[in-house]
């Protein structure tokens, strides 16, 4: 990497290098019984540099040949893609527990092992098609650049993901555990599956209508993926976000309060640099409703006169993103939690007196996401009377737009959850939404 | 490169392995609205491995040649691993071990396009919207991608095959107040870079939607009788009916597979469905898959009576029916998983009109905005449509969502036309990314889809 850089700062003005390694062990159960193994020990560098105020990128696996790499940066730098920013200096980090040694030693067969008893446990209780996957990424980041920045973070992961399906269907209860170690999936979380599952097994087919629906972390993504769109310094720059000029005013229920919390390494996955080197910090972006700030990476923050914020990121959100290294870095809001309330879940469920849980979204990346639009497939949702969960529906549509959705929000869960794309977040309940069913 | 791979095989202690190493090229030109944003070309590689022992199979991605032995261990120790908790083993099923070289003939080769050359030509084409007031940004990609692979299993299969994926794809965004739409902009294929030019109708016809919608009223939601364009009953084909066809899908969601038995009567008579990936000039064409097997046309589905499923070696196997040769990666990062080719529904008779007159009084559907399948629970998003009343068409309407159950949809397909048209750039996520994932239809009427609205 050194080598790379010192070759790269001969030819331009500023260079940095990023390397990203990943290994993993991925055990996965189907039908509760062992189906399959993975494991993986990959690594690739990435290569950017700026001169003359323009950027060459360039990537490879293998760093079989220097030259070549520099090279293709600097053959992309005749497309003039404009990069009036420089890379930051960053030195002083703090300490965070981001892995676990333990993690390392961590044998498949304790894997395979955990997953018998959870399945054994879901099986015995019903009569789901029971699936499970256990996933120990291990990721090593290092950023050098020609500022003299040289950070390195090294995380540690445990991933069980896994529930119950309804048989003749691929619609399932699921929940997912997101840790630094090994642990035993937590009972109350095997539990609450059971019991969802076994409450939800009938078929219902209620009338359509605006009623009350419940997003649960599992398909919270529908809201999420439209709010980080929307409080993207991207979206702000290229004039598509719908609140780019509402900073300071109310855009949702006051219930409502968004932030980013990469230093907290409580969760896994915290960060004290971004991935162009930048210091991270707490940011809020909605406090009780009001949106209070956008969230940006050093291109978007310079051509909006902002400061980075910390969220410059080879983010893999997105269709068609799948590799670090090929992805330049842009704004991503990547350790998002939004604020819990005061009411459990089975509270919750007691103040609906006719609505859906939506346990699962089909479609959320779908539709006019920059309007905030969205329109997703139950999968499965609950049905609620009264109080009570009365059967699942299937073939239902709920959808609307998250900044009308979330100024009806009735109440919101005590529990964060992991949620995707890194958010933990509680279930939240909201008013007025709007389901079409066949009846 | 096959002797390096040959020396990694002949160290594993196994029933059965077979190693894949690919050298994967990738060219990026990326505007966002003026704005260039991304431009380069660049060289990836790396291996996967797969071991069969004792009934258990397991597999192995790694980038260092020098990971290999630590690799193979790993992969081999999970195999054995997998044989001692499973009560069945696992089997692959037979098939001839084939030698063979295949580089593609294509029409005009992406590599020899110098890059000032590719850039000008979609400069030009993202300047198309861009020179209308309303259109706010465009988010305009050139993506080029070369899989040069190298196959070599212990059975003796030798296998050398390139993947030439050219593609042009994004959004246009028009905007009126606070009012955002955005429609898709597509063009591609296994061909070569001669399916990117003369693209400048397409671009003006997108553009021209883009601002339409901003006057089109947002869809009340209900349940309503629909005709779906090719590329929307496409895109049904491919989400509803096409993942219950792959065997890894319903291998062990028992209910489901008993529901998807061979023989089965599941979709209206009018409906047949194939996939064909040797298919010539067409975006889902390949010869071998990533297990070396030769793919077939499959018949999956005749007169709505289910006919055939896609298969790798271990669901062949497992199901007792034919290799057919579906089993792809994405590239040198994982292992293969079954995945269709190019699948569509076969054309019959009906021209536009006459499906239009059949509707009556519904909606007609164009163009898609992506789409999730869970099982037999599907939704999908139309770009846009418009009402139809007596059969004429009517006035354009916007977000349209549809959801529905496939079983119920495929006997609600009522009408099929002569029109077939197949995608030209794919992007199916099954855990992995398949860019050549190709699907089409004529024009569909279909009965009692629940629209989402908004």
């Amino acid at each position: 990497m050194e080598k790379l850089l010192q070759m790269a700062k001969r030819f331009c003005d500023k260079a940095e290098v990023y390397s990203h390694g990943i290994k993993y062990n991925k055990v996965s159960f189907e039908n509760a019984k062992l189906h399959d193994i993975e494991s993986a020990f990959q690594s690739g560098i990435s290569l950017r540099i700026i001169k003359n105020g323009k950027l060459g990128f360039a990537y490879t696996k293998n760093l079989m040949n220097r030259q070549e790499l520099l090279q293709n940066a600097l053959a992309s730098l005749e497309g003039e893609v404009e990069a009036n920013y420089d890379f930051p200096l960053t030195k002083k980090l703090l300490q965070l527990d981001t892995y676990d040694p333990s993690l390392e030693n961590l044998s498949s067969s304790k894997m395979v092992e955990e997953c018998v008893r959870v399945c054994d446990l879901l099986e015995s209780k019903t009569n789901g098609e029971i699936f499970l996957i256990s996933f120990t990424p291990i990721t090593e980041i290092r950023i050098i650049n020609s500022e003299g920045t040289d950070v390195s973070i090294k995380h540690g992961e445990y991933e069980v993901v896994g529930g119950a399906v309804y048989p003749g269907s691929a619609s399932a209860i699921i929940r997912s555990l997101e840790s630094k170690k090994f642990e035993k999936l937590p009972n109350d979380m095997v539990n609450e599956i059971i019991e969802l599952y076994n409450t939800s097994s009938k078929v219902v087919e209620p009338k359509g209508g605006k009623m009350k629906v419940m997003f649960m972390p599992n398909s919270m993504i529908t809201l999420n993926w439209r709010i980080l769109n929307g409080t993207s310094s991207k979206s702000v720059y290229e004039k598509t976000s719908p609140v780019a000029q509402k900073c300071e005013e109310k855009i949702f229920d006051e219930k409502i309060t968004i932030s980013d919390d990469p230093l907290n390494d409580k969760y896994p996955g915290a960060r004290t640099f971004d991935d162009e080197g930048v210091v991270c910090q707490p940011l809020t972006i909605v406090e009780n409703g009001i949106l209070k700030s956008f969230y940006y990476d050093l291109n978007y923050g310079n051509k909006l006169n902002a400061k980075s914020t910390g969220h410059g990121y080879r983010t893999l959100i997105g269709f068609g993103a799948t590799d670090e290294i090929a992805q330049k870095p842009g704004p991503a809001l990547t350790h998002m939690r939004m604020k819990p309330g005061n009411k459990s879940f089975s509270q919750l469920v007691k103040s609906i007196d006719r609505g859906i849980i939506i346990e699962g979204a089909l479609g959320p990346h779908s539709g006019n996401i920059p309007n905030g639009d969205y329109s997703v497939g139950v999968n499965p949702g609950l049905y609620v009377e009264n109080g009570e969960i009365i059967g699942r529906i299937k073939d239902a549509m709920v959808a609307g737009n998250v900044y009308e959705t979330l100024k009806h929000v009735v109440d919101v869960g005590d529990t964060l959850h992991p949620s995707f794309m890194g958010a933990w977040v509680p279930a939240i309940l909201c008013d007025h939404v709007s389901v079409a069913t066949k009846h | 490169m096959f002797e390096k791979l040959l020396r990694i095989l002949n160290e594993i202690d196994a029933d059965y392995a077979d190693v894949r190493y690919e050298i994967k090229k990738s060219v990026a030109i990326s505007f966002n609205g003026k704005e260039l944003t991304q431009i380069g070309s660049n060289s990836t590689d790396g291996y996967v491995v797969r071991v069969l022992k004792e009934g258990g199979m397991s597999s192995v991605v790694f980038t260092k040649e020098d990971d290999a032995n630590k690799a193979v261990r790993s992969a081999v120790e999970n195999a054995r691993l997998i044989a001692k908790n499973i009560e069945k083993p696992v089997r692959l099923a037979k098939v001839k071990a084939v030698e063979d070289t295949f580089i593609p003939t294509i029409k005009e080769d992406p590599r020899k396009i110098s890059m000032p050359e590719k850039l000008e030509l979609v400069r030009k084409y993202n300047d198309i919207p861009l020179g209308y007031e309303k259109i706010v940004t465009t988010a305009i990609t050139y993506g080029e991608v070369i899989r040069e692979k190298y196959f070599l299993s212990t059975e003796g299969a030798r296998i050398r095959e390139d993947l030439v994926t050219t593609r042009l794809s994004g959004t246009i965004t028009s905007k009126d107040g606070t009012l955002t739409q955005n429609v898709t902009v597509m063009a591609g294929g296994s061909n070569g870079f001669s399916s990117i030019r003369n693209q400048e109708k397409n671009f003006e016809e997108r553009t021209a939607i883009a601002l339409d919608l901003l006057k089109a009223k947002p869809f009340e939601g209900g349940v309503h009788n629909c005709i779906l364009s090719p590329l929307l009953a496409g895109v049904f084909t491919h989400e509803a009916f096409g993942h219950l066809s792959e065997a890894d899908i319903i291998e062990n969601l028992p209910a489901m597979r008993e529901k998807m038995k061979i023989g089965c009567k599941l979709g209206s008579d009018v409906l047949s469905i194939m996939d064909n990936a040797p298919l010539k000039d067409q975006l889902g064409f390949y010869r071998y898959d990533d297990e070396g097997v030769e793919v077939r046309p499959i018949q999956l589905m005749k007169s709505g009576v289910l006919t055939g499923r896609l298969h790798s070696r271990r669901t062949s196997a497992e199901f007792g029916e034919p290799v057919s040769g579906h089993c792809v990666a994405e590239d040198y990062r994982y292992p293969p998983i079954i995945r269709m080719g190019t699948i569509f529904i076969e054309p019959k008779e009906h021209r536009l009109e006459e499906l239009l007159n059949m509707l009556g009084d519904g909606l007609y559907i164009l163009d898609t905005k992506g789409g999730e399948t869970a099982g037999e629970n599907f939704t999908f998003g139309a770009q846009h449509g418009y009402v139809v009343k007596g059969g004429k068409v009517g006035e354009m309407v916007r977000d349209v969502n549809i959801s529905g159950n496939l079983y119920k949809t495929l006997l609600d397909i009522v009408g099929v036309g002569n029109d077939l048209i197949f995608s030209q750039i794919g992007g199916c996520g099954k855990g992995q990314l398949n860019i050549r994932s190709c699907f089409g239809a004529p024009h569909i009427l279909v009965k009692n889809l629940v629209i989402g609205g908004v």
